[in-house]
């Protein structure tokens, strides 16, 4: 091999390496923080109950708010109008969070059908429907024009 | 009627940016001398868009209910200067305010670009205006500002309560005059690449507007982040999320081409390379553009969007960027000028090397922003990437390009000068080294993130500021102020982040009037509130008194309720001091009786944050100030 091509090896051999070890670490890393979001009735078709972090999304139910004592938790359902998941949540609810409203929440499940919230998605805008509860909501088959502002 | 007008306007305009376009290719098919009215025909494009978008603030000024987007954003109710800011706080506005900043740096372009070899002039305005014409198309077809609506409502829907900022008048223009800014050094390329131009003196004219549209971008960004602070009440000031993003990315690409542009202009290389960035940084603003106004993204900032519009979008970049790449490939310069290689420790070998830690953080955004997408696409999972993956990723790299930031500027162009500068180098080190160990102990905090955190940022910090205190060595006209500038805004904005990051505190709690609760060293008491009614909305204001070492301030956030559309938002009460924030954000209840909700927020260094933004876009500005060195 004439020097030229052995510096040329040695460098590609280099940057082969080094982009599979960066390849590597950011791979981890994605899998790591990845949050995976489910629809009430995809988390009752689940045979085993996801580990770590997920959002769920649907409708806040209808009278389903209610506060625990007095430290600031509260409890409620989302549902698809299909399923319903419960979630208990510590913290405050923010402002555009609202009984019949869509909603996001994230946190970690207790068992399939119970959500210990960490997370709730607020949003800018009073008619904006997050994509992820349109798309659940047209699964569970109960899709209505009135939500597509 | 102004809406007639403002549309034969738009329509005129696109009509002409056609005609542009065949004389253009008139003059290249069949020869002969270029229309003379070539460029008067552009100007007068330019000065038709700039009408319509006058006559569409005018409508929203004087809300005329016959034009569907003030009617959907408008309300007779509204502060006039929200009224004004109204028109691009939507889709239609905001995409023609897009158009007439296109056109306006073609125009500007003419202004400046006399003394240009004349070919590159008007090649360039041939590619100016063919994404002046597209999107005229796009505006036209799918999202016409001056749609008619008929019989004419009596009122309007209102705007977006948490739009009704001042800073909304400024950010979106500016954002706008950043990422749309770029189109003109990307039609300055296909133009230098078409006329065989693409050459050392091309990066010469290529650098004004690059920095440009930068420094309104960097500008843009920290507005954004400060807006998000102060008004929307989420206590921080950068989420990480997609549609900040979005305009993050244009930003490091842009980041990346200045510096690289700079190489080209002193060394003769890195044409390639330039070329392919110039392109990227247009096609990533465009592709920023498309996140935000399609509403594929569940983000924090998504507002009502369609989807359909999107798709056209991505029709019109994906056409845009094959065409780029098209003439990039059939005429790219076969090679460059000066010597290839690069002399290791030289000014151009830090720059490439700090251009590589660019274009990997730039990977990185791209894939935490687009992953989700594309596997919703391709297997219908939605998910999302938490922030964590980010400051994970990213937290190594920033420390070795700060470094290499740092000792960068003391080497010299095509000259191995680590010898020289080795000593400065060390002293650096050891300065660096005693503040943070001051810093660790004083702040109490050992952790290894922190202290490289710290250290390198300090690095950085402490070789500009010795660049800066003798600077007298060289002439005051020669000394380079746009890199001292925004290179120790960056400085500052890490180490700002570090301490943010490692010492703010959040608390949240409902508290009933008269009682208080204690979070470490704070106790915050809710002392009383009083409710007041303006024009637009009904405000609820708290007062809160926080004690915390002996001393006592009151804070006073509130809660207001719009009438038009009805929607809560949450007005914060920050105060400031030098070091930290103590932020208060209430939460609305319908019932105060068992008390009202609050987030406490005691942020670190949000100021420092805010000065870097500052130092940085002052170092782009400064950039405009031309050196006695060049040319």
């Amino acid at each position: 091999m004439s020097p030229a091509t052995k510096k040329r090896l040695s460098y590609f051999l280099i940057s082969t390496i080094v982009l599979l070890v960066v390849g590597k670490f950011v791979y981890n890393s994605l899998q790591g923080n990845t949050v995976y979001f489910f629809s009430p009735t995809d988390l009752s078709n689940l045979s085993e109950k996801p580990n770590g972090l997920i959002r769920v999304g649907g409708l806040v139910k209808k009278n389903s708010i209610k506060e625990k004592q007095k430290n600031a938790s509260y409890t409620f359902t989302i549902t698809d109008l299909k399923n319903d998941t419960y979630v208990e949540y510590e913290g405050l609810l923010p402002n555009l969070f609202q009984e019949g409203k869509g909603a996001v929440i994230e946190g970690v499940l207790k068992d399939k059908k119970f959500l210990l919230a960490q997370k709730i998605l607020a949003k800018h805008d009073e008619n904006y429907m997050p994509p992820e509860v349109a798309e659940a909501l047209k699964k569970s088959g109960n899709w209505n024009k009135n939500y597509d502002q | 009627m102004t809406s007639n007008i403002g549309f034969i306007s738009i329509v005129i305009s696109c009509i002409l940016s056609l005609f542009i376009l065949i004389l253009f290719f008139k003059h290249v098919l069949f020869g002969g001398p270029l229309h003379s009215k070539f460029f008067a025909l552009y100007k007068a494009s330019f000065f038709l868009i700039a009408a319509s978008f006058v006559l569409l603030v005018i409508s929203f000024i004087i809300s005329d209910f016959s034009i569907v987007a003030v009617y959907e954003n408008s309300h007779t109710d509204k502060p006039f200067f929200y009224k004004f800011a109204g028109t691009w706080g939507n889709h239609e506005g905001s995409m023609l305010l897009f158009i007439l900043i296109i056109s306006l740096y073609g125009y500007l372009f003419l202004l400046f670009s006399k003394q240009l070899n004349f070919s590159l002039r008007f090649t360039t305005i041939f590619f100016q205006t063919s994404l002046q014409f597209a999107f005229l198309l796009f505006l036209i077809f799918t999202s016409n500002p001056f749609e008619k609506i008929f019989p004419i409502p009596n009122q309007g829907l209102g705007l977006n309560p948490i739009l009704q900022d001042p800073l909304l008048v400024l950010h979106p223009p500016f954002l706008y005059l950043g990422y749309v800014g770029f189109s003109l050094v990307f039609s300055l390329l296909l133009g230098g690449l078409i006329c065989n131009y693409y050459n050392q003196s091309w990066a010469a004219i290529a650098k004004r507007w690059i920095f440009l549209p930068w420094t309104f971008l960097t500008f843009g960004i920290g507005l954004g982040s400060f807006w998000a602070y102060y008004e929307l009440g989420w206590g921080g000031y950068w989420f990480w999320d997609p549609v900040e993003n979005a305009s993050l990315m244009p930003w490091i690409a842009s980041t990346a081409l200045i510096h690289s542009v700079l190489v080209m202009d002193k060394t003769k290389k890195l044409y390639n390379w330039t070329a392919i960035l110039t392109i990227l940084t247009f096609v990533l603003s465009l592709f920023g553009t498309f996140l935000v106004r399609s509403g594929i993204l569940n983000s924090v900032h998504a507002f009502a969007n369609d989807p359909e519009r999107g798709l056209y979008i991505l029709f019109i970049i994906s056409l845009i960027t094959f065409s780029a790449l098209v003439i990039y490939i059939l005429k790219s310069p076969k090679q460059t000028e000066g010597e290839s290689g690069f002399v290791l420790f030289s000014r151009e070998f830090s720059i490439v090397a700090n251009n590589y830690l660019l274009i990997f953080a730039l990977t990185v955004v791209t894939i935490g922003t687009t992953y989700p997408i594309l596997l919703s696409v391709f297997t219908g999972e939605s998910i999302s990437v938490g922030p964590q993956y980010y400051n994970t990723i990213l937290a190594p790299f920033v420390f070795i390009f700060l470094i290499v930031m740092a000792i960068g500027p003391y080497m010299k162009w095509s000259k191995n000068s680590f010898a020289v500068s080795k000593n400065k180098f060390i002293a650096f080190l050891i300065s660096s080294l005693i503040v943070t160990i001051l810093v660790s102990f004083l702040l109490k905090n050992q952790n290894f993130i922190f202290i490289l955190g710290v250290l390198c940022s300090l690095y950085l910090i402490i070789s500009v500021l010795y660049e800066f205190a003798y600077f007298k060595n060289i002439k005051l006209k020669q000394f380079n102020f746009a890199r001292v500038f925004s290179h120790a805004g960056f400085g500052f904005l890490i180490l700002a982040i570090t301490l943010h990051y490692f010492f703010s505190k959040e608390f949240t709690a409902k508290i009933p009037l008269g009682e208080s609760v204690t979070y470490k060293e704070f106790v915050i008491k809710f002392s009383n509130y009083f409710s007041k009614e303006d024009k637009n909305y009904q405000e609820l204001t708290g007062e809160y008194e926080i004690q915390k070492n002996g001393e006592k301030i009151v804070l006073k956030p509130s809660i207001r309720r719009y009438s038009q559309p009805q929607q809560f938002t949450s007005e914060t009460s920050i105060r400031g001091e030098w070091l930290s924030d103590m932020y208060i954000a209430m939460d609305y209840t319908s019932d105060t009786s068992d008390g009202i909700g609050i987030r406490f927020y005691h942020n670190y260094s949000i100021r420092l944050i805010w000065l870097s933004y500052i130092l940085i876009t002052i170092g782009g500005l400064l950039s405009f100030v031309r050196r006695k060195n060049e040319q």
